[in-house]
């Protein structure tokens, strides 16, 4: 047992020492560049992470039906009936405790991890980590390979296999590629820390915040006072991801 | 280097005969503006075209190394809204209209299909990227197959959620 979990906190040091090692390559193949940037500055002066917290609490199955709704009218996603090919940007995850009888619904979607496997396995780079946290799809380099289907443990990424049509200006999307959810990244870019994730959007209203936008790095921010106050939980965080999405409630 | 005077007298009278051939062959078909059969795309440019990003010689010839470039700082560094924006060349030059015919780019009357068919450039931008703006009923529309294609999805779960026989 002691060494099954001595393997699985080993895991996130090799992938640290991986990246200092490529950083140290970017540095001396091009000095003075900065290799990634992002077009939101840090207000606290450290480097972003954008996350989301959700309040299971909060959510009853209508809430988290609402978020799958909005998703697809933002992004121009449907998701085919019944078929092991359908798009997940986001869906919907009940449990029950078999005991009580008790239900719970969450919405499921990329977790946008700090050490993201999907981005480990890309043999082309098209699944990458923006500096600031949110875990992404590049389309143009993407050859449909789906290894990042394979090793994303939430089941978070889908490929395109029929030709599409009228697909939105803000999320492009086509036949031969991977998607995920993008965190909203064209309104995080438009609004940086005001920005409200569609999914957020569709569940906050009345004032309340079932879903919570911010910047997991800047102590200062809503998302980690509530964090620090009230806790949450990373999903399957015996694997040393570190999720940026975080729930309350489980 | 000089040049001997007969030896240019030569030229420039090859050069005239060249010359003088090409404006019969042009003179047959000069009302429609076309060399032959194919007709030389001019597409329509959107009545502020003077606003353009830059000048009409600079986009014809680069427009396609400014969206590349672009392109990579949008996805990467999400530096978006600056000069060279495919939704902006879109939004411009492929407006919503309403209560028109949307031209997509498989019609030759799409802004960027005249003259990629014309100089037989395939590009597959449109695979992925919407080739026309987008009016807010339009939008309504979308959201209404959305929600109709929710509909459909709840009755499955009913369906699925109900025991089964076995």
């Amino acid at each position: 047992m002691a060494t099954e979990l001595d393997n699985i906190e080993l895991r996130p040091a090799r992938r640290q020492f991986l990246k200092g090692a490529a950083a140290l390559a970017a540095t001396l193949v091009a000095p003075g560049v900065m290799l990634y940037k992002t077009g939101q500055a840090s207000t606290s002066g450290q480097q972003l992470r954008w996350g989301l917290l959700i309040d299971t609490n909060a959510l009853s199955e209508a809430d988290v039906d609402a978020c799958v709704d909005a998703c697809q009218r933002e992004h121009g996603w449907k998701a085919e009936v019944n078929s092991p090919t359908a798009a997940q940007w986001i869906r919907k995850v009940k449990l029950t405790d078999t005991e009580s009888g008790h239900q719970r619904f969450l919405p499921m979607m990329c977790q946008h991890c700090a050490d993201p496997p999907c981005v480990d396995v890309c043999p082309t780079g098209a699944s990458f980590k923006r500096a600031d946290g949110i875990v992404l799809v590049n389309k143009h380099t993407c050859i449909g390979c789906r290894y990042c289907m394979m090793a994303c443990p939430y089941k978070a990424r889908s490929f395109i296999h029929e030709t599409l049509k009228d697909q939105l200006p803000v999320a492009p999307r086509g036949k031969g590629t991977v998607e995920s959810c993008t965190l909203c990244v064209h309104r995080v870019d438009r609004d940086g820390a005001n920005a409200v994730p569609a999914c957020a959007e569709a569940v906050n209203q009345g004032g309340r915040k079932a879903i919570l936008f911010g910047d997991l790095n800047d102590p200062q921010s809503e998302i980690s006072q509530r964090l620090r106050k009230l806790g949450a939980v990373k999903l399957r965080a015996d694997m040393g991801l570190n999720p940026g999405v975080r729930y309350q409630g489980l | 280097m000089q040049i001997h005077p007969p030896l240019l007298r030569l030229l420039a009278s090859i050069i005239l005969l060249g010359a003088s051939a090409v404006g019969l062959v042009a003179a047959a078909d000069v009302s429609t503006s076309s060399f032959g059969e194919i007709a030389i795309p001019s597409p329509n440019k959107p009545a502020d075209a003077a606003n353009c990003v830059e000048p009409v010689a600079v986009m014809r010839r680069d427009h396609m190394k400014f969206l590349l470039h672009q392109r990579d700082t949008t996805v990467l560094e999400g530096e978006r809204g600056k000069k060279y924006s495919l939704v902006g060349c879109i939004d411009c030059h492929n407006p919503a209209k309403a209560n028109e015919e949307i031209v997509r780019y498989e019609d030759p009357q799409h802004f960027c299909a005249g003259c990629h068919n014309y100089a037989s450039v395939k590009i597959d931008c449109f695979e992925c990227h919407a080739d026309r703006g987008l009016s807010s009923s339009q939008q309504s529309n979308l959201s209404l197959q959305a929600d109709r294609l929710q509909l459909s999805m709840q009755t499955f779960r009913q369906k699925l959620e109900q025991p089964r026989g076995d």
